[in-house]
């Protein structure tokens, strides 16, 4: 029992932890809350539902689709809600937040329009798959699920501290004009964070897709939410520490619902984040993006 | 004795930024804080304002210790500054931020502001006069309606240096006031200073124009690496080797930087 | 005659005007000293709630539940705006809609005391109050010449204009005082604010505590008038639409919430007859008016060019003190 819902946890603050990096690269690069991130992974789901349900397509195209699709609403998002506002004179902090505001209430309703308002089911292939392990049951899903999860983040991880790209990112994220002076073309790889940020959460998409089995279009809401706290928890821009704060998180939702009440779940993520502040407000794991 | 610093020390981490400092200001002078870049110059103002707390020593201001008190409450005491870096409000107009500098010594509350009982009309006009009158001290008053951020550089310094003295204070903390400044607004700001000293009020000064703190201060004290290196009067000061080697020292390293 | 005139629809249209634009007026008051709340949700789901159970189940009179529920707002505003008050910008902004949330979650699970997600019905009503009280001193809507219904909803709308125009004077008159200016420094550089000898955390905690203060008015009046509230009317959304009235119409002069608050209540029901669109239209209308003036629709400039139109039409010319009384 205690094992089986170790396992619970786990998945779940693994597709925490991917929509929580999304955010805090974002975060890291630009100093912005992405308010849109949400309802873009929404948009991930809803492909993946698309394809696998419409086209009868194997899961690798879904997940293929789905990211096509993010990225190019991340590219939309860096183009029209982000960059216009940046190095112009007399913009508060809080317009860019208002302005993905808007992108998030715009996908929300476009959402309506493409998808229907109504519950999808998601039936991945292999839903049904489990393995006996002693008394412990085990579904093929919840492996997929903390797999791609755990590649991810490592493939992250690696690009971020070895690749050129990602050194490029980091130094922008240390400090975007430093970084430019050192002949790094800024502008490429903020729309290069956002996109990929946007891509993240289309695989994050599909994958509380086929974790709860439905996807809606107010789940970018409760997720957005969620990831929020948790780059809160994890320190605002830091990459391991998003990791750590979603399987944090994930593990505490699925032992409050055991053994505790289940309808105050959602409230733990803010609860949690309203004491670090208090605290340790630079969230648990401290600032900036580092490997 | 207006101020009183004994053995001020101040580390960042495990850098001491002042160490073992200690000073005193009599009442009604103008004192000189000098020394090289990163001396501790501004730290100390930070210090005396209680903007940084001390790490170990004491501040003694007109025989109570100020130690721990919070910066409104020393504003309160009687000690006002200036910013290194200017920062007056930039969005407000002039008046308005002289109209701030006199918030610690009035006393209106919402429910007063908002139905204008007598008393805090009275009040407010007298503010509004104290600005006015300010402003005219400082050879600002053609400039009362100009936000300050559309002031000149060194109108900008005036200004804040009225909006200092709207607290009233008996000491006034000058951080490098003529930096940035022509001769002609630099001598200009000398007659200020020295008409600030008229009204009785003691002045405590850092700046790096050396003639102009030879010839205003009455007593100078030096900062180097953190630590006083000397303290006396302008003659002294100028002919302290001590003095001498730390300003040398410096420059050729600024010329190597 | 009358009886067209007012016809109740707008008049509730009028009603919600005018409650959004005190709800507009508790962020912009927290934002004139940089403090960015999104609590105002929570502190409205905290005074309806308040004044709706006590109205229900003591019998109270609505003006003691409503008064109750504002001050209970306000207390909790002190409570959350203490602690708080080191956190800045964004940081802020996300531990106040975390604060909204959590008091929606405890408004659903609380089912003995809220009803959970269903939400309370037959609040008393204000204006149904109103009717019965006057009708008790033998008036009749009739003798005016309008509808019960109607007179309900017109005692309610000129009862709030009452309100929100007082609000705007108090809120404006406290902007041009000693109190206002304490805010403006603040907003515009704390340290140096600090180093004036403003007690920035004393006037940082009250700016929250009137924000809460107005969003629990705003949430005891809005359970009132529509006598049925539910969790989900004080959600995510509801702290959103909020903060955007208020940013839209522009955070720097008081005009703009409650410009904000006005148009964008009038928006989706000019754009109902693409009902289909109006939200992605309303979503898109924000992404633009940053992109293309992010202070906000209404700034000092817009005021300032008012104002000298008015001057010159009136063909006085004023000394500038004119303008800082009302």
């Amino acid at each position: 029992m205690l094992i089986e819902q170790l396992i619970n946890g786990l998945t779940l603050g693994s597709i925490y932890a991917i929509v929580a990096l999304g955010f805090t690269l974002v975060f890291g690069v630009l100093g912005i809350i992405n308010m849109a991130h949400g309802e873009i992974f929404m948009f991930g789901a809803f492909i993946g539902v698309m394809i696998t349900a419409m086209f009868d397509a194997p899961l690798w195209v879904a997940f293929g689709a789905s990211i096509l699709i993010t990225a190019i609403l991340g590219f939309f998002l860096e183009t029209f809600a982000l960059r216009p506002l940046r190095n112009k004179p007399g913009v508060s902090h809080l317009a860019p937040l208002i302005s993905t505001i808007g992108v998030s209430i715009f996908l929300e309703n476009l959402s309506h329009h493409l998808f229907g308002s109504g519950n999808k089911p998601f039936e991945a292939p292999f839903a049904q798959v489990s393995f006996q392990v002693g008394s412990i049951t085990v579904y093929l899903v919840q492996i997929v699920i903390f797999v791609i999860s755990i590649i991810l983040m490592v493939a992250l991880s690696i690009w971020l501290g070895k690749t050129k790209a990602g050194k490029a990112l980091r130094a922008t994220a240390e400090n975007l004009e430093t970084a430019s002076l050192l002949g790094v073309d800024t502008k490429r790889i903020i729309t290069m964070t956002v996109i990929i940020a946007s891509a993240i959460g289309g695989i994050a998409g599909i994958l509380v897709g086929m974790a709860f089995n439905s996807v809606n279009p107010q789940m970018g809401l409760s997720m957005g939410l969620k990831g929020l706290a948790i780059i809160i928890l994890g320190g605002m821009g830091n990459v391991r520490g998003a990791m750590a704060g979603g399987l944090i998180l994930g593990l505490a939702e699925t032992f409050v619902v055991v053994y505790g009440d289940s309808g105050y779940k959602d409230a733990i993520a803010f609860l949690a984040i309203i004491v670090i502040l208090l605290i340790r407000p630079q969230g648990l794991f401290g600032k900036k993006i580092t490997t | 004795m207006v101020l009183e610093v004994k053995k001020a020390c101040k580390n960042f981490g495990g850098l001491a930024a002042v160490s073992d400092v200690s000073f005193s200001i009599r009442k009604g002078e103008i004192f000189g804080l000098i020394g090289p870049n990163g001396a501790g110059k501004t730290t100390m103002f930070n210090l005396i304002t209680s903007m940084f707390p001390l790490t170990t020593g004491e501040i003694v201001f007109q025989g109570d210790n100020i130690n721990g008190l919070k910066p409104n409450k020393i504003t309160e005491k009687g000690i006002c500054r200036t910013f290194q870096n200017i920062r007056l409000f930039p969005l407000m107009s002039a008046e308005e931020n002289v109209m701030v500098g006199v918030h610690s010594r009035s006393k209106s509350g919402v429910l007063s502001s908002v139905f204008r009982t007598k008393s805090q009309r009275k009040e407010e006009a007298a503010i509004r006069k104290r600005a006015k009158e300010l402003l005219e001290f400082v050879g600002l008053d053609d400039f009362a309606d100009i936000t300050a951020e559309n002031l000149a550089y060194g109108q900008q310094r005036r200004l804040e240096i009225a909006r200092a003295m709207a607290s009233d204070p008996q000491l006034l903390l000058l951080d490098e006031p003529a930096a940035g400044m022509n001769e002609t607004e630099t001598s200009e700001l000398f007659q200020l200073i020295k008409k600030i000293q008229t009204l009785g009020i003691t002045v405590l000064l850092i700046e790096h124009d050396m003639p102009l703190v030879m010839n205003l201060c009455d007593r100078i004290a030096v900062l180097n690496f953190g630590k006083k290196i000397a303290e006396g009067t302008p003659e002294e000061i100028q002919n302290n080797p001590a003095v001498i080697e730390a300003y040398l020292g410096s420059e050729e390293e600024e010329e190597y930087a | 005659m009358l009886a067209e005139l007012f016809n109740p629809y707008y008049l509730q249209i009028g009603c919600f005007i005018l409650i959004n634009i005190i709800l507009a007026l508790s962020v912009y008051v927290p934002l004139s000293t940089g403090q960015l709340s999104l609590a105002s949700a929570g502190f409205m789901g905290l005074g309806a709630y308040t004044s709706a159970l006590l109205t229900i189940h003591f019998d109270l009179p609505i003006l003691v539940g409503i008064i109750a529920g504002t001050l209970i707002a306000g207390l909790i505003g002190i409570l959350i705006g203490l602690p708080t008050l080191r956190l800045q910008g964004v940081y802020l902004a996300i531990v106040t809609l975390g604060f909204g949330e959590v008091i929606r979650v405890v408004f659903i699970n609380w089912e003995s005391l809220t009803n959970g997600s269903v939400g309370i019905s037959g609040i008393p009503h204000i204006g149904r109050e109103i009717l019965k009280t006057l009708k008790g001193f033998g008036f009749n809507p009739q003798s005016m010449g309008l509808q019960n219904n109607q007179f309900i909803f017109l005692s309610i709308f000129v009862l709030l204009l009452i309100i929100a125009i007082f609000l705007v004077w108090f809120f404006r008159r406290q902007h041009y005082s000693r109190v206002g200016r304490a805010y403006a420094a603040i907003k515009l550089d704390e340290k140096a604010a600090e180093s004036m000898g403003i007690n920035i955390t004393y006037y940082k905690v009250l700016a929250f505590t009137q924000g809460a203060l107005l969003a629990g008015f705003a949430g005891s009046i809005y359970a009132h008038v529509l006598a049925y509230i539910s969790p989900a009317d004080f959600s995510y959304h509801r702290a959103v639409d909020i903060l955007v009235f208020t940013v839209f119409g522009g955070s720097e002069v008081i005009w703009g919430p409650v410009f904000g608050a006005i148009f964008l209540t009038f928006l989706p029901e000019v754009l109902r007859f693409i009902s289909e669109y109006r939200y992605m239209i309303y979503g898109l209308m924000i992404i633009i008016l940053m992109a293309v003036r992010p202070q906000g629709l209404i700034d000092v400039n817009i005021i300032n060019w008012i104002k000298s139109k008015k001057r010159s039409k009136r063909g006085v010319t004023h000394g500038s003190g004119s303008e800082k009384s009302m």
